[in-house]
């Protein structure tokens, strides 16, 4: 472990706040939404929807979905019909961030996904294999593209800031809040909007189903019996701002991003190093980049895919690194949303921060005796915290970690 | 910080190697378009394709067995940049080296593929062999297993200016101690689908040649390759070359403009005019363009006019293509070579000149800066600048 005084960022760096959130998960829409069914351990994950795509010849047959009702109001305005549901997610996500912080004006943007709106491809697609007209085709591929969700957002809420896609697969959202907090942290930037989103498509959910890495059971991240993710969606944003900025126009303070780490592990395209030593690293490098020792991290919101290779890396990786720390994943209650995932995780650790209330990791029925973790098993628990950390690991070997600390006395 | 340009690898239609591709369009080389026929409907379109020798020099590493194209362009483009600043990765160098990969289309070959089977033949038949190489950011890990980095793999996606947007942020990734240089790396593959695609978004060409700045744009043609560059900042280059002469004259990043969205095709000149405002063109500098053949040589062209000065003009994609996620990144390399060697190529199949004079082969006067213009086709925009530096 490296020794956390030595860490390369002194004293002398911009601390960064959190000043504004915003999310669309299937826990809800908006943030008190999602921290009512946090609360309870609501399981969100159902049968996907016949409208959407079929699963007839899928292993498994569930996701985490936002209800595609949900993203159609008013407040999407006339170009709603052309606006890819991604979109409206990061539309709706930021609109709530934007409520709480409407001063709030970003010089950059960095955004993780990992399809964008891969389903207007897939619809272009398929109209072209069936030889049908497409009136529609040039509407389809310009909104297919991944940024254009996040331009749509920030056209939508009256923004305008360069747009850093990054897809760096299911870390895409973790990293996208990492860079955005260095880029506050080096004093380069005063306001960066962050966060990550993703929509269930046809071809991922089938690539998953392919590498028999999805479920047909639940989806019971930890669990000796696991076999495997189901897929989720939703979006998050979060506003950074150099803290003491931020302090003193008297904004409203979420939580402080204390440290980032990342690693890359060469170990297989799609297959964690069994030793855990990828996630290790980028554990070791947020703790190093926050100066803390491992004693002082208080909740672990693990990436807990719940596929037997991932939680036995990265169970491992934590049991050696911190011993035993509550830990669980929100996954199983929501599924895994790709590029959302992180962003939407990094404010679920936030309303954990606030309410001082453990999220749970359902579907938990009996311990893996490789991995001596305390699981925060079924129901939320209350508990004191003040500093949590958020993984997310990805195909390509991407590993990204993520401290959050509360200001609060 | 001041950031350098330590060295450049270049996969192209007009072959690889940055000095003979550099060579092939001074010497006023076209890259022959073939044509390729959509198995889903009666059309053909034009591509500019990377000539098979061009990757021979691809590793024999188990990560490219099974890949696509665009990771062998994105593997020869970024060995060769790391071979050409003299840079050996060992295990401690390689933790300090990031790689920031710029993409667009992706590895759109493989995805075709792998969604081509579930359309035709049901979920059931999907492969599991192809749907990881149809992730992002699956050349990038490519990448970095050969090349044995551990630390940060950064992949972004986005048009024709998120190689301008990767270069940012490789500027960014900089001001962490922890890293020592940053390989930057574009790459795309080209399909008959991506060529559909744009046919129907009314922004391709049906044949050749691509005519910039027209008064009527009459479109584009996709091509693939790989550009990559190695940047570093000056300080810590100086450290490790201080066993060896430093190089007579180097490359330095003067500034990149990290630009902004335009929301309408008809906004993104006031979206060029303020990214050429910020960088300040002067009448002895280049303008290396993104001009492709469609509105945004327009764009282009109304920023030049209001912002350019007398700046000379090079469009390099009239020859190369349009290559999208890589295309800046080429554009970099044009005007990193014209600013070390003195001489821009003319740019070809263009009758209606912008009224800043015109790029010329043999152009004598030394450039002392060339302005990098990156107008994407989906709603990005970007900038920068190179000096060279005695």
């Amino acid at each position: 472990m490296p020794d956390p005084q030595s860490s390369v960022y002194d004293s002398r760096k911009a601390r960064v706040a959190v000043v504004a959130a915003g999310l669309v998960s299937p826990l809800g829409m908006g943030m008190e939404e999602t921290a009512a069914s946090l609360r309870i351990g609501r399981d969100c994950v159902t049968t996907v929807a016949p409208e959407r795509f079929s699963v007839e010849q899928c292993r498994c047959k569930t996701a985490g979905q936002v209800p595609h009702e949900s993203l159609q109001g008013r407040e999407f305005g006339h170009r709603a019909k052309r606006l890819h549901p991604a979109a409206k997610m990061m539309i709706a996500a930021l609109r709530e961030a934007r409520e709480q912080a409407p001063e709030f004006k970003p010089e950059l943007t960095v955004v993780g996904t990992t399809s964008g709106g891969m389903t207007f491809g897939e619809e272009y697609y398929r109209s072209l294999h069936a030889r049908r007209t497409m009136r529609r085709a040039a509407s389809l591929i310009a909104n297919y593209t991944p940024q254009k969700a996040v331009v749509d957002a920030l056209e939508a809420l009256g923004l305008s800031a360069p747009c850093q896609v990054i897809a760096n697969a299911c870390a895409s959202g973790t990293n996208a809040i990492g860079h955005a907090f260095e880029c506050v942290r080096s004093g380069r930037y005063q306001r960066v909007l962050t966060g990550g989103y993703d929509a269930i498509s046809e071809l991922v959910f089938v690539g998953f189903d392919s590498l028999q890495a999805s479920t047909p059971d639940k989806c019971r991240p930890f669990d000796r019996g696991r076999t495997g993710m189901v897929l989720g969606e939703g979006a998050a944003v979060l506003a950074l701002e150099n803290l003491e900025s931020a302090e003193a126009r008297g904004a409203k303070i979420l939580a402080e991003v204390a440290g980032y780490g990342l690693s890359t592990d060469n170990h297989h395209l799609t297959q964690p190093d069994p030793s855990g030593s990828g996630a290790r690293r980028a554990m070791e490098h947020a703790l190093q980049s926050a100066a803390l020792s491992p004693g002082e991290i208080d909740y672990i919101n693990a990436h807990g895919t719940a596929t037997p290779f991932n939680d036995a890396a990265e169970g491992k990786a934590i049991v050696e690194l911190f011993g035993r720390v509550p830990v669980s994943s929100t996954k199983g209650m929501m599924g895994h949303s790709l590029g959302a995932a992180g962003a939407i995780e990094a404010v679920i650790t936030i309303l954990a921060l606030r309410d001082q209330i453990l999220p749970p990791n359902i579907n938990f029925r009996e311990s893996d005796p490789a991995l001596d973790l305390d699981i925060v098993a079924n129901d939320s628990r209350p508990a004191p915290i003040r500093t949590v950390l958020s993984n997310s690991f990805g195909f390509g070997g991407t590993n990204a970690s993520v401290i959050l600390r509360s200001l609060a006395a | 910080m001041s950031l350098r340009i330590g060295g450049m690898g270049w996969v192209t239609p007009l072959g690889s190697g940055v000095s003979e591709v550099w060579q092939r369009l001074l010497d006023g080389a076209v890259a022959q378009a073939e044509t390729i026929s959509s198995p889903l409907g009666k059309r053909s379109f034009p591509i500019f394709r990377v000539p098979a020798d061009a990757t021979s020099r691809a590793p024999a590493h188990p990560r490219l067995r099974r890949s696509s194209a665009i990771s062998r362009f994105a593997a020869v483009a970024g060995l060769a940049a790391l071979e050409d600043a003299q840079v050996k990765l060992d295990a401690h160098a390689a933790e300090r080296t990031a790689i920031v990969f710029a993409i667009s289309n992706g590895g759109v070959v493989y995805t075709k593929r792998f969604y081509h089977e579930v359309v035709e033949s049901g979920a059931q038949t999907a492969s599991p062999l192809l749907f990881p190489e149809t992730v992002f950011n699956a050349p990038a890990s490519h990448l970095a297993a050969i090349l044995g980095i551990t630390g940060a793999s950064y992949t972004l996606v986005g048009d024709g200016a998120v190689g301008l947007l990767a270069m940012k942020m490789a500027e960014d990734l900089l001001q962490n101690p922890t890293l020592d240089r940053c390989l930057v790396v574009g790459a795309e593959e080209a399909d008959w689908l991506l060529c559909d695609a744009y046919h129907r978004w009314r922004l391709l060409r049906a044949a050749p040649p691509i005519e910039c700045f027209q008064p009527h744009p009459r479109g584009m043609i996709l091509s693939e390759g790989a550009g990559a560059v190695l940047i570093e900042p000056k300080a810590r280059a100086s450290a490790r070359r201080s066993e060896d002469p430093p190089p007579a004259r180097t490359i330095q990043i003067e500034s990149i403009d990290a630009g902004g969205n335009f929301t309408r095709q008809s906004d993104a000149a006031a979206c060029m005019t303020k990214i050429f405002g910020r960088l300040g063109p002067g009448d002895d500098d280049l303008i290396i363009a993104s001009a492709n053949g469609t509105f945004i040589d327009q764009a282009e062209r109304s920023a030049a006019l209001h912002c350019g000065g007398d700046a000379l003009l090079y469009a390099p994609k009239a020859v190369l293509g349009e290559s999208v996620g890589t295309s800046s990144i080429w554009q970099v390399i044009c005007g990193a070579q014209a600013l070390m060697t003195g001489r821009l190529p003319l740019t070809l199949y263009t009758s209606h000149g912008i009224s800043t004079r015109p790029s010329a082969r043999d152009y004598n006067v030394p450039f002392r800066r060339a302005i990098v213009s990156a107008c994407g086709m989906n709603q990005q925009a970007a900038g920068l600048s190179l000096v060279i530096r005695d």
